[in-house]
């Protein structure tokens, strides 16, 4: 899963002689990450942004090194991918779910929870492939439908933006498919998790051209944050 | 190359959006469905046609300007000719009866129940290949026909187990005539199709903003959207109101004479009239009907008066149909039944194994062929297991009895018995267990 990026010889990192193109910009998750996102960011020692109310939504960093661009978690990989964004930060499950063309150089070590199909407690326990065209509702439309397709079971995916947990009590769905913490929101509805579908964590994503034209300020990123990973698993194995 | 083998082999165990495999007691109660409703059809005097399941695109494009056309599943013949899939029944039957039957007494009745294919994104137990049962009566411009057929659809919804519906009643008749009167351009005319037909308050306004109409044209547009309720008569008599020709007047004629009608059939309390029911405007010409039930948010049944169709191919003859939708009436009582969404299988009600010698195997057949005689659905056992295996293997299966067959009589067990011990019963009272089996499983008739 974790690809390693090529060593870069040719250009050495040029921090001091910034040139226009090197400035990055960073496309950061409104939301459940955030926190988590700018503290690993100022472990990595790359600098942070200066938010005067926690209203605009593109942030210079301290240093004018670096450009952050708050949106939607969803919305992260499609500014990365279209590189209105350089690198961005956002959950492994809306980056496969989205299916976006980007580069995914480093798993981060926070976020994690798991995407999980879960149906109603009094569910009698039998196999999935018995159910007739089940209607499941979720956030995840795409990978549902394909968790359901590489079963031979045809579901009815309905989409839905949010609360899905809903679904069962109102009798909209039979199923739904979201993602799963610590397993409070269902047990609070009645439900129970049948299958995980995917293990979801923080990923750091790269735009494919940035990734080489602004190869010395990416790939300084990519190490800073790597050597904050590195750091932070040698004090957990010898505190 | 290897990447493109892997893709098929997927393929292979997948199936395609849209489709869906139907096993178990839900197939079986398909079937079912199916036979009484055909069988229902068939007392109204409705005969049974079974058109081709597919036909030349050319066929399908006589709905032009419908959403169906490009709802078709289209492919080339070997010959390069275009077909399509069926996408509805009505086509095929306006077909037949224009091209080879125009000359049989009218009105002409036919019923059918099959599989209908059409490229839209399923919803509500209706996948691109779904089930409709239905009927046509062609021949007759009376609204005692379009009584007739509600009615029909009405029975056939309470046969299929539906208790709570309503009918929702509309008459293309009477927005055409106000098409009429206004004598708009064709895109202001769909846009103000579009915005009542949505019910859009929203769109209705700005098509009133966009070009000035005549005071009394303009309150005829304002009120169309108000049209609709439980009592023809009041529905009637406000629209009368609004009323700006004959036409207007005739369709609303036309639609109590259907009411009264059905008021003799005794389905008056189920019905919803609703003159803002125009979302197949270029298809249906007169009454169009849906019937809905609270377990789902989509129709269950829909039809109505197309007097236009079988002319386009040949002799000119008016008609009205209905189509039920055989998976959403099931799924619509398996909800209201309260019923888990699992599977259940369908199991024999007795699984039967003989000891293994020639001789006690005949006399067990004989007993199996008279049992299956009396309505008891018997399998038996091929693998000549051991009586423990055969035991688990029945109560797995959901059989209800387990039959071992010995030579003298038979060792029977019943499943629904916890730790029940076998016991035997002597082949001359072999029959009377047939009766205890069937008595046993009520459902086994």
């Amino acid at each position: 899963m974790q690809s390693h990026p090529p060593a870069d010889t040719t250009v050495q990192p040029r921090s001091s002689t910034r040139g226009q193109e090197q400035i990055l910009t960073i496309a950061l998750a409104k939301g459940r990450l955030t926190e988590q996102t700018l503290s690993w960011l100022e472990r990595a020692g790359l600098s942070m942004p200066v938010d005067d109310a926690g209203r605009k939504l593109v942030l210079a960093s301290a240093d004018g090194a670096l450009r952050y661009v708050m949106a939607k978690p969803a919305d992260v990989p499609i500014y990365v991918e279209y590189g209105a964004a350089d690198l961005g930060v956002c959950g492994l499950d809306v980056l496969r779910e989205g299916g976006r063309s980007v580069y995914e150089p480093l798993l981060l070590p926070f976020g994690h929870c798991r995407l999980s199909l879960a149906g109603p407690a009094d569910r009698p326990d039998v196999p999935l492939r018995y159910d007739s065209q089940p209607r499941v509702a979720t956030a995840f439309p795409r990978l549902t439908a394909e968790f359901f397709r590489t079963r031979g079971i045809n579901a009815e995916i309905i989409a839905l933006k949010g609360s899905v947990e809903l679904g069962p009590l109102v009798g909209l769905a039979d199923l739904i498919v979201d993602l799963v913490d610590t397993g409070n929101t269902l047990r609070a509805n009645g439900l129970v998790e049948l299958r995980v579908i995917m293990q979801s964590q923080a990923v750091l994503i790269a735009n494919r051209a940035s990734y080489r034209l602004k190869s010395p300020a990416v790939q300084h990123a990519i190490r800073s944050l790597r050597a904050a990973i590195d750091q932070r698993q040698s004090e957990i194995v010898s505190p | 190359m290897a990447l493109e083998q892997s893709q098929d082999n997927l393929k292979r165990t997948h199936l395609p959006h849209g489709v869906a495999d139907y096993f178990w007691a839900e197939a079986r109660e398909r079937r079912l469905l199916e036979v009484k409703l055909l069988d229902l059809f068939r007392s109204w005097g409705y005969g049974d046609v079974i058109p081709p399941m597919f036909e030349y695109a050319a066929t399908y494009h006589a709905r032009a300007g419908s959403e169906l056309e490009s709802e078709t599943y289209r492919f080339l013949d070997r010959d390069g000719s275009t077909l399509a899939l069926r996408a509805d029944m009505t086509i095929p039957v306006a077909r037949l009866v224009a091209t080879r039957l125009h000359d049989w007494p009218m009105p002409q009745r036919f019923c059918y129940a099959g599989s209908v294919f059409r490229y839209t994104e399923p919803q509500a137990g209706v996948q691109r290949e779904f089930a409709q049962a239905g009927v046509e009566l062609i021949g007759s411009h009376s609204p005692h026909a379009d009584a007739e057929v509600m009615a029909l659809t009405a029975r056939a919804l309470q046969t299929a187990g539906i208790r709570h519906f309503q009918l929702v009643l509309g008459q293309m008749r009477f927005f055409n005539g106000l098409l009429e009167a206004l004598d708009l351009a064709p895109d202001r005319a769909r846009a103000l199709q579009h915005a009542i037909d949505r019910n859009s308050h929203a769109d209705l306004l700005e098509f009133l903003r966009s070009a000035p109409l005549l005071d009394v044209h303009r309150r005829a547009v304002e009120e169309f959207p108000l049209l609709s309720g439980p009592d023809v008569d009041s529905v009637a008599r406000r629209a009368e109101r609004v009323c700006l020709n004959p036409a207007m007047r005739a369709a609303l004629a036309n639609l109590r004479k259907v009411a009264e009608r059905l008021d003799s059939y005794g389905e008056a309390g189920r019905l919803y009239v609703d003159l803002t029911e125009i979302h197949n405007l270029g298809y249906y010409t007169g009454v169009t009907f849906e019937a809905l039930t609270p377990e789902i948010g989509f129709a269950v049944a829909s039809g109505g008066r197309y007097d236009n169709l079988v002319a386009t191919f040949g002799a000119n003859q008016p008609a009205v149909g209905a189509a039920l939708a055989s998976e959403r009436l099931l799924l619509a009582r398996r909800r209201s039944s309260q019923a888990n969404g699992a599977a259940r299988p369908v199991a024999p009600s007795a699984l039967f194994a003989s000891a293994p010698s020639a001789e006690t195997t005949r006399m067990a057949m004989q007993v199996v062929e008279q049992w299956r005689a009396l309505g008891l659905s018997v399998a038996v056992d091929v693998d000549d297991l051991s009586p423990a295996a055969l035991c688990e293997q029945a109560a797995k299966i959901g059989a209800r009895f387990f039959v071992r067959w010995t030579g003298e009589g038979a060792d029977v067990t019943d499943l629904a018995q916890p730790d029940s011990a076998p016991r035997f019963v002597p082949a001359s009272r072999i029959h009377q267990l047939a009766t205890e089996i069937l008595n046993a499983i009520p459902s086994a008739r």
